[in-house]
């Protein structure tokens, strides 16, 4: 029935929804994930963000909040040049947590 | 001379044959399965390299050097170099002069495989003539020199340090099999020849011992059981042999022709990589060179182990070694076989598959300018240099600023790559084995540097400059790396530096320096602003800062022992600054330094 | 006779403590390494959030421990433990015996320099918190024009919340810093255009909110929630700062005449060396560890020896005076106790 105008799908998080099964397989490959404060120091020097929007910390909030499709999208930009591992105040092993998101979440 | 028996057989031989024939098969299929996986360019390669005479005379003396004299191993350390040597080449010159003895003496044997292994038993010969007393003794002086080898072996199992070893690996079940029935088969051969020694003639060892014998087992029917040991002892050793670390010695032979007809790896299990891994004699050397080795809980990812988990097929423990690597190359630099621990492991991760797969294609190279230098742009334009500052560096400014700074000194026109930022050059996305993504970078990055018409492309990272070196095809253009750039405008007059009277270490970049070959560049250039100390370990065994990029599961917190280590390696001879060529190697090092950490670039520039 | 009381460190938890034990009757011993007393403070300006003038906190603190035996340019060589007293070697051949020890030795800033990525001592433009402070004080520093900067930063948690600087701790007062700071560069410069990069912003002292809401309302101060990842010089040799705004999620670049690196607050090596002598343990954090981090945070765990200040953390000057006061307190007990302890052991025989 077309009633003239559309509910566009709501854009807040569920987090009584989101389903974190990966990203808990994610935090014991990597547990640094949990680490992060979200600085910015990594995206600031990525070398990929400018071509293609890739910000680590964004990935990261992402997939807690269970935003799978928007992480995927930016971490095909990624060079893996280990800028984010150097720049990282936590410490956080970014390169090794690229590497196994690429493996884990598919781009369904 | 006479043949003792007129059927030239005895059961006991059996033992000895079955092994005989089953490894020699054995190595006849592996051989056809290694070059069968080999891909089909590369197999071609490798039959013209067999019968081109430059490779022939290289192959031969590699396999006479590295298979028969251990010449590798004795630069390491000459009671172990000894101890390779006695065997190998003493059990080698048995076997030939057994044979030589067949040819002369008995002609219409030389057929028999077993002949001239258990020659004594079945012909006597006399020491009247001068060959019969010549042959003795050379016999009797191999078996010594190899009995001797046997038990500097014994000795080494108690203690290693004495043969330089600190650490060595532990031997698997079918390894102890192998290890004591090599043990076992040289005494036997002296013990079965010294009772056959008043019969068949024997020299200075197996006469003296057939006395002592004679003096309390007078009775010859002793001699049978003697020969029968020394049969199955060579039996169980060539049948074991398959599923052992010995596998090595026939597999040492395939390797070497293949590594000498330019062979890389290709496939990570398959072809040039599984002679690599059959190559492994598990002889642990890199367990000591191993940077991780400071911390116990790394030993075991060391490259003997991921070769055993290689034979062994273990997926998981494969991974994890391969992933843990920082691949600084150092225990490929030291392998006495030649197996390549780093790009073995680059080849296994590889293998991976992912479900996300970057793709650089959407990238615009004309988004990417290269920016002009601070230098004056009147200097001609036909010896521009394109200076590519990379990732790293872009966290150092220290170091571009002081390239920059020399360059403008030394008159140089420039242009900047990246100074507005640019792309990385692949090498770390190659490290992690992800080879299509790096090839795209590759291409990217060639596109820029083609289109701003530089002759010379200058870079002040190893890392990139390796792989600059080894993937880009840049035909007409120099890649060089600032060490060596440097060297070049000191040495041209260009650029005049003062000598202080501060004392320089040179800590070797693993790609750098083992990577690229370039180790007397940097230290002519720190001779030229100071004096040189050397740390005890350097050029080709200078140990990874701890900072490589080439790990991908080690932590930060695992890696400050590893530096800590390369730093107390670097100022044993208390210089007052370390001085390195990498901006990895840089912050690494001033995270934990008690002294001022410095890139060559920086030393210079101050004392221009 | 009165006791001896030796204060290690003549700075602002020293000399308090000092002037609280000389009106207890005791003798107090302050051995300073450098020339002049006052310690870091006196090398600040105005002090938050009243803009006090630290000189005045100084000198009054200075005017209080006047009586005590204070030496300057000195540091400790040695310790020897006696049985129930320390006999400390002071570098200048003096030898002191004590039953009491405070350490006040504080802390030191963290070598900017350490963050190569920031490019402090690359760069002409780039200076640390204490080098504003001291062109506050002297007006001399080649960084600052007259005219002063058109654009100017300031980089929180330098060396703080740091793994790669190995200081893991927040250093707790210079957010705060940060605000003052950027407060008097407005003051001075009204034209200028200032940014706070700062990671979180932590507000937790007395009036520290209004100071913060006064930086943004009255005085236009830009805070951007992003920490600076690169420092870089354009052809104009101005700085190019980048960072990413993580509230609007992109990443920012701006052109600026001056940065200025908030140095945090990191243990003193010399400190270290110390309590090395004395075999006193340092904490997870790098400082040296209380008998109790809630209820015992002046008493070290070992007998007679005393902590006040920042040599246990960071902390801000109301809370190092406080302690210091506490500390003085502390050993007042403990002294007598321990000629309680002494007249039972002689009753007893």
């Amino acid at each position: 029935m077309d009633f003239g105008f559309k509910i566009s799908p709501s854009s807040a998080v569920n987090l009584d929804n989101v389903d974190l099964s990966l990203y808990d397989r994610l935090h014991e490959v990597e547990p640094d994930i949990a680490k992060c404060i979200a600085c910015g120091s990594c995206s600031a020097s990525c070398p990929a963000g400018r071509f293609s929007g890739m910000s680590m910390r964004k990935v990261i909030l992402d997939l807690q909040r269970g935003r799978q499709k928007e992480a995927v999208k930016m971490l095909s930009g990624c060079m893996l040049c280990g800028k984010c591992l150097m720049v990282c105040p936590r410490g956080i092993n970014t390169r090794h947590l690229i590497l196994a998101i690429c493996k884990l979440y598919g781009e369904d | 001379m006479r043949e003792r028996f007129l059927t030239g057989y005895n059961d006991f031989v059996l033992p000895f044959m079955i092994g005989m024939i089953f490894i020699l098969s054995y190595c006849a299929i592996g051989l056809i399965r290694i070059l069968k996986q080999l891909p089909k360019d590369d197999r071609r390669r490798f039959f013209i390299s067999l019968v081109t005479p430059k490779t022939i005379v290289k192959n031969i003396r590699d396999i006479f050097c590295d298979c028969l004299l251990h010449v590798k191993i004795w630069k390491r350390n000459k009671l172990l170099g000894y101890m390779h040597s006695s065997i190998a080449f003493g059990w080698f010159m048995l076997i030939v002069i057994g044979h030589i003895e067949v040819f002369l003496y008995v002609p219409h044997r030389a057929k028999l495989f077993y002949y001239p292994i258990f020659f004594r038993y079945f012909v006597a010969e006399t020491e009247t003539t001068m060959k019969g007393a010549f042959f003795f003794f050379l016999m009797d002086f191999f078996l010594l020199l190899v009995l001797s080898g046997i038990f500097l072996a014994m000795f080494k199992r108690i203690r290693s340090r004495m043969f330089g070893m600190r650490r060595t690996t532990n031997p698997s079940f079918l390894d102890l099999i192998g290890l004591y029935s090599l043990w076992a088969i040289f005494p036997l051969r002296l013990l079965a020849e010294g009772f056959t020694a008043d019969i068949s003639g024997g020299s200075f060892l197996t006469k003296s011992l057939n006395h002592i014998l004679n003096s309390f087992l007078s009775d010859h029917t002793n001699m049978l059981p003697a020969w029968w040991a020394y049969s199955c002892a060579l039996g169980i050793f060539f049948v074991v042999l398959p599923f052992t670390r010995y596998m090595h010695i026939p597999t040492e032979i395939l390797l070497i022709p293949l590594r000498n007809a330019g062979i890389k790896i290709r496939n990570a299990r398959k072809g040039f990589a599984k002679a690599q891994v059959y190559s492994c004699p598990s002889c642990g050397l890199c367990i000591d060179a191993c940077p991780m080795g400071v911390m116990k809980t790394h030993i075991k990812d060391t490259t003997v182990y991921l070769n055993r988990q290689l034979r062994r097929n273990n997926e998981r423990r494969i991974e994890e070694i391969s992933d843990k690597c920082l691949l600084c190359g150092k225990c490929t630099a030291i392998c006495p076989v030649g197996v390549e621990g780093d790009k073995l492991r680059i080849a296994q991760r590889s293998m991976r598959k992912y479900a996300v797969n970057p793709d650089y294609s959407g990238i615009d190279t004309a988004l990417l300018p290269v920016s002009p230098g601070l230098a004056d742009p009147s200097v001609a334009a036909d010896d521009k240099v394109l200076y590519f500052a990379g990732c790293m560096t872009a966290l150092t400014p220290s170091i571009s600023k002081a390239m920059e700074s020399i360059l403008v000194k030394a008159g140089v026109g420039y242009e900047f790559m990246d100074k507005e930022g640019g792309l990385c050059c692949g090498r770390p996305m190659m490290m992690a084995g992800r080879l299509d993504q790096a090839r795209q970078m590759v291409e990217k990055n060639t596109e820029i540097i083609r289109r701003s018409g530089a002759k010379t492309l200058l870079l002040s990272c190893p890392i990139c400059y390796r792989i600059f070196k080894e993937e880009y095809r840049l035909e007409g253009i120099e890649v060089v790396h600032h060490t060596v750039y440097i060297r070049r405008l000191i040495a041209s007059g260009r650029l005049k530096v003062g000598k202080t009277g501060l004392s320089y270490v040179f800590h070797d970049p693993c790609e750098l320096g083992r990577g690229c070959g370039i180790y007397d560049e940097p230290r002519e250039v720190l001779l030229a602003a100071g004096n040189l100390v050397e740390a005890s370990k350097n050029r080709k065994e200078s140990i990874c800062c701890g900072g490589s990029l080439g790990s991908i599961t080690l932590g930060f917190d695992k890696r400050k022992s590893m530096t800590e280590n390369a730093l107390s390696n670097l100022t044993v001879a208390s210089p007052d600054v370390i001085v390195t060529a990498c901006p990895l190697c840089r912050s690494t090092f001033t995270r934990y330094a008690d002294r001022p950490v410095e890139d060559i670039a920086e030393t210079i520039d101050r004392n221009v | 006779m009165k006791e001896n009381i030796l204060i290690i460190g003549g700075g602002i938890a020293g000399l308090e403590a000092a002037s609280q034990l000389l009106k207890l009757g005791y003798n107090p011993i302050i051995v300073e390494r450098s020339g002049r007393l006052g310690g870091h403070v006196a090398d600040w300006n105005r002090l938050f959030p009243d803009m006090t003038p630290a000189e005045e906190v100084v000198s009054r603190l200075v005017a209080g421990a006047s009586e005590a035996n204070i030496f300057l340019n000195t540091e400790i060589s040695f310790i020897n433990r006696l049985k129930d007293s320390y006999n400390v070697m002071l570098s200048n051949g003096v030898s002191i015996i004590t039953k009491i020890m405070l350490f006040a030795t504080g802390f030191s800033l963290f070598d900017a320099s350490k963050k190569e990525e920031y490019g402090y001592g690359v760069y002409n433009q780039v200076m640390t918190n204490s080098d504003l402070e001291r062109w506050f004080n002297t007006g001399h520093d080649c960084r600052i024009t007259e005219e002063g900067p058109s654009a100017m930063g300031f980089v929180h948690c330098v060396g703080s919340r740091d793994e790669k600087a190995r200081n893991s701790q927040c250093s707790k007062v210079c957010c705060i810093t940060a605000v003052k700071q950027a407060i008097e560069m407005k003051q001075k410069f009204p034209d200028a255009m200032i940014y706070c990069f700062y990671m979180d912003l932590r507000m937790f002292g007395k009036k520290f909110e209004d100071f913060y809401i006064s930086a943004q309302r009255d005085y236009g101060i830009r805070f951007i929630r992003g920490r600076v990842s690169e420092v870089s010089e354009n052809i104009e040799g101005k700085l190019v700062v980048k960072a990413e705004d993580t509230l609007s999620g992109r990443p920012v670049k701006v052109t600026l005449d001056l940065l200025v690196l908030m140095s945090g607050i990191v243990c003193d090596h010399q400190t270290c060396r110390t309590a090395g002598m004395l075999s006193l343990p340092l904490d997870s954090d790098g400082f040296l560890k209380s008998r109790d981090n809630i209820a015992d945070i002046t008493a070290s765990p070992k007998e007679g020896i005393f902590y006040a200040g920042a040599c246990t953390g960071p902390k801000t000057v109301p809370e190092t005076l406080a302690e210091a006061r506490s500390a003085a307190l502390e050993i007042h007990n403990h002294i007598i106790s321990l000629s309680e302890e002494l007249n039972s052991n002689s009753e007893g025989q």
